[in-house]
């Protein structure tokens, strides 16, 4: 049972990681991706590999998440002159062929992936680890809107020409939003690896990115706490609801639907409107 | 040496020949009205001039450096400044920070900076000092996207000065303002450009462009017609046929305009 | 002959994608949405397909049911997805198609079970014909012929009926449309019936082919379908259709050539990311 818990907490820790990584490029910056599975991928990849070869368990997670923010910055690099749809199916692109190339690869164990990565820490230790990053990740994010560079994503966000006539290297920012991103799924996924042991090419598919984008859409695209409540909520609903579980990527689907056709900016969007009741109906 | 100069640019549009082969001089503190009629490509040439659209054939000089090939962004940052024809708020930014953005270009330039500091007190207050001269304070906390034209349209100038530019290129900033309003910005104009800066007005409203223009430029069908003091330039008969023929001259009404 | 061979199979793959980005480009030229769930439209007429054949014994009958069921499902997408969501950024309905679409594929397997439903009787699969020394079954013939006839179907009636010189202003440009009495709405619904009806038929014989309708038959060929048309250039008619052919003799020879490397459904997007990288509009997109 608690390590039941723990296991959860881990996984809700991990998608809290993803979901506010993916919410910097596409939230605040308005870069809309379909492929985050991918860095989350390349992190697990990575990290698992660099442990296997004898490196120390924390230089492999940090390398993890440097080799995950790399390809992030290649992958930005590639995107930057395509644009909103174009963008989308290009970064969706990427996810098919990262699996595409992984699952042929022998050195990354093909279809079977890559067992016997060495396990560091303690359930509770990884649990610890796992919510420390995602307090960090909620840190960063918080952070991230109140600075400049927030400021400029929102712009770039609303109207990438417009900022660029006030001086904004507005492709600079892009890539940035991509690196720090990508880095803290690889920072995910470099975790992920060390906790069960085994990795495979379909934990990165392109559900998963959907998956991940679902507790983006489902929290508020760009609110970092409804983006929290999204990851957290999506974690816990199929395990509070077991029945849930063979119906699961039926709900996801339908849950998505829901949200885009009734409530886009998601449960930020319905926590807006309830405190605006609240405030306007003194009680 | 003129402040800017453009020889020979041209542009075309599928087969649209929006500007062929014009030169222009802006020189050092002149206020330079730019008119022509709908279509003459007078806010492609603002482009051509700003980075937003490459040129496919000439060279821009600003300052004496070669800028043919250089970004927008990096345009602005020596000191090139444009308004939209079509207002280009960010949307759901308020007016207060769509101007502070602008305002806080000396730390936007670098990103590793804009990601580590968070103040925006100077910038606020700069963008403060200018929602008061463009006379909009009373709107600074509203959703840019919510605000009316004319004050959409202070918005674009007021992001445009804050970003302290050397040359200010105005694409029609008078359209929807009503004759006072109109009349108190081309003040405005006006004096910014007494204190130092070098304006180019593209503008459809004769009447405040000669009041304030210190020289006049006629653009028809992509190329530069006539240049000079503005009461010469309008007695010309090749001038008159050519854009009073058409238009409303004089009448300063508020056009929705295509970009 | 090997590779003649690889040639003649991969056209008629790419006939098949072309039946499918047909529908997907044409609800882009005119809504800008990416409409991912087409390809549950595809695996909707599959299984419309096979249950009909199965019921009845006749895969003629399997025909109109596919594309009939697609077609009339088409429409219901739009008005009850789409149509509310057309002033909200071009993300909002893309993810709502994602979302739309893996629910079908889950309900798909919830209802008729996760390992699919085989014809049970499926001459088509196992006639052939021998052509210039490649054999081809029935199926593979019909995918080649009904693209062409489909494709040539609606160049025509593009260019020479009203109504499609109606769906032609309205994509270039809707208010001049609408100012001439043609009702924008309506080209809509024309639109998703046509181009779900092509879906429906394109997953009836990807079906017949691989005698098997299973719940994931759409998810390959949907995003292949959205590579497709982004490399034709996106709304672009005739870019989609060359794209789909390119793309199914690339994959062809690929599958021979590249599985070293590359899984044949990765080909798709290397080929997308190499084009976009040097022309980020698609192939056929003009420049500017
Ligand atoms: N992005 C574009 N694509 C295609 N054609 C364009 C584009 N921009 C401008 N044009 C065309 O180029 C020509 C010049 O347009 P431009 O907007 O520069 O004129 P203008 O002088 O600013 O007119 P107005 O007074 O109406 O604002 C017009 O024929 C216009 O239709
Ligand atoms: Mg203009």
């Amino acid at each position: 049972m608690e390590a039941y818990i723990l296991s959860l907490v881990v996984f809700g820790a991990l998608n809290v990681m993803l979901a506010l990584g993916l919410n910097m490029i596409s939230g605040f910056c308005g870069q809309i991706s379909l492929g985050h599975a991918a860095f989350y991928g390349t992190g697990a990849y990575a990290a698992a590999l660099l442990s296997i070869s004898g490196l120390p368990f924390a230089a492999s997670l940090a390398l993890g998440a440097l080799v995950a923010g790399a390809l992030g910055l290649v992958v930005g690099f590639a995107t930057l002159r395509v644009r909103e749809d174009f963008l989308a199916i290009t970064t969706m692109g990427v996810g098919f062929l990262f699996l595409g190339f992984v699952r042929k690869q022998e050195w990354l164990g093909g279809e079977f992936g890559v067992a016997q990565i060495p396990s560091p820490l303690s359930p509770l230790g990884f649990a610890v680890l796992a919510v420390g990053g995602a307090l960090a990740m909620v840190a960063l994010s918080l952070h991230l809107r109140r600075s400049w560079m927030g400021e400029v994503f929102r712009a770039v966000a609303a109207d990438e020409d417009a900022a660029s006539t006030l001086g904004v290297d507005t492709a600079r920012y892009k890539l940035w939003a991509f690196v720090l991103g990508t880095a803290c799924a690889g920072f995910a996924g470099g975790i992920y690896a060390h906790v069960t042991g085994l990795i495979v090419p379909d934990a990165f598919d392109f559900i998963q990115s959907v998956t991940i984008l679902a507790m983006v859409v489902v929290g508020g695209i760009g609110s970092t706490w409804g983006v929290l409540a999204g990851a957290v909520l999506l974690t816990l609903m199929p395990e509070l609801f077991r029945f849930v579980n063979d119906y699961k990527l039926l709900i996801y689907g339908a849950l998505l639907l829901a949200v885009m056709r009734w409530s886009p900016s998601g449960l930020a969007g319905l926590a807006a409107l309830v405190r605006r009741a609240l405030r306007s109906s003194p009680a | 040496m003129s402040l800017l100069e453009a020889r020979d640019l041209s542009v075309t549009f599928g087969g649209v020949h929006a500007v062929r082969g014009v030169d222009i001089a802006v020189e050092r503190g002149e206020l330079l009205g730019l008119i022509g009629p709908n279509g003459a490509g007078k806010t492609t040439l603002v482009r051509l001039l700003t980075g937003a659209v490459r040129a496919d054939a000439g060279t821009i000089r600003f300052d004496g450096h070669d800028i043919t090939r250089a970004p927008a962004y990096a345009r602005a940052r020596q000191g090139l400044a444009m308004t939209h024809q079509l207002v280009r708020p960010f949307r759901d930014m308020t007016l207060a920070e769509n101007v502070s953005l602008a305002a806080a270009h000396a730390v936007t330039a670098r990103p590793l900076a804009a990601l580590l500091r968070t103040g925006r007190g100077a910038a606020r207050r700069r963008a403060g000092e200018l929602l008061e001269r463009l006379e909009i304070t009373e709107f600074a906390g509203r959703g840019a996207a919510t605000l009316p034209l004319g004050v959409q349209k202070r918005l674009e100038m007021g992001r445009a000065i804050a970003i302290e530019p050397r040359l200010l290129l105005l694409d029609e900033p008078l359209a929807g303002l009503n004759q006072t309003e109109a009349a108190r910005l081309a003040d405005l104009i006006a004096t910014l450009n007494r204190e130092g800066l070098t304006v180019v007005l593209v503008e459809h409203n004769l009447a405040e462009v000669l009041r304030i223009a210190t020289r006049l430029l006629v653009m028809v069908e992509g190329a530069v017609l006539a240049s000079g003091a503005g009461s010469e330039v309008m007695r010309r008969g090749d001038v008159r046929a050519a854009y009073l023929g058409e238009s409303r001259a004089g009448t300063g009404e508020g056009r929705g305009a295509r970009g | 002959m090997f590779h003649l061979e690889l040639l003649v199979v991969g056209l008629i793959w790419g006939a098949m994608y072309a039946m499918m980005a047909l529908g997907l480009t044409l609800v882009y030229g005119l809504l800008r949405i990416l409409h991912v769930a087409h390809a549950g439209v595809f695996a909707l007429g599959a299984y419309a397909g096979v249950l009909t054949a199965n019921a009845t014994g006749s895969l003629w009958l399997a025909v109109p049911a596919a594309i009939g069921v697609a077609a009339a499902v088409g429409p219901l997408i739009y008005r009850f997805i789409y149509a509310p969501m057309l002033s909200r950024p071009p993300y909002v309905a893309l993810i709502a198609s994602i979302g739309l679409f893996i629910a079908m594929e889950d309900g798909f397997r919830l209802l008729f079970g996760p390992y699919g439903l085989p014809f049970d009787y499926n001459p088509w699969f196992v006639t052939t014909y021998s052509l210039g020394g490649i054999s081809l079954n029935v199926v593979q013939i019909a995918m080649a012929v009904s693209t062409l006839v489909l494709a040539g179907a609606f160049g025509v009636f593009i260019a020479a009926t009203r109504v499609g010189v109606a769906w032609r202003a309205t994509v270039s440009d809707p208010q001049m449309a609408q100012s001439f009495g043609i009702d924008p709405v309506r080209v809509r619904y024309l639109n998703f019936a046509i181009g779900s009806a092509m879906a429906g038929a394109a997953g009836l014989l990807v079906g017949l082919l691989n005698n098997l309708v299973e719940p994931g038959m759409g998810a390959v060929v949907s995003y292949k379908g959205l590579a497709i048309i982004v490399l034709g250039g996106l709304g672009n008619v005739p870019g989609a259709v060359v794209a789909s052919l390119i793309l199914g003799v690339v994959e062809s020879f690929g599958t021979v050539y590249l599985a070293a490397v590359l899984d044949r459904d990765a080909i798709a997007f290397a080929v997308l990311i190499a084009v976009l990288l040097i022309r980020p509009r698609g192939l056929f997109a003009p420049a500017r």
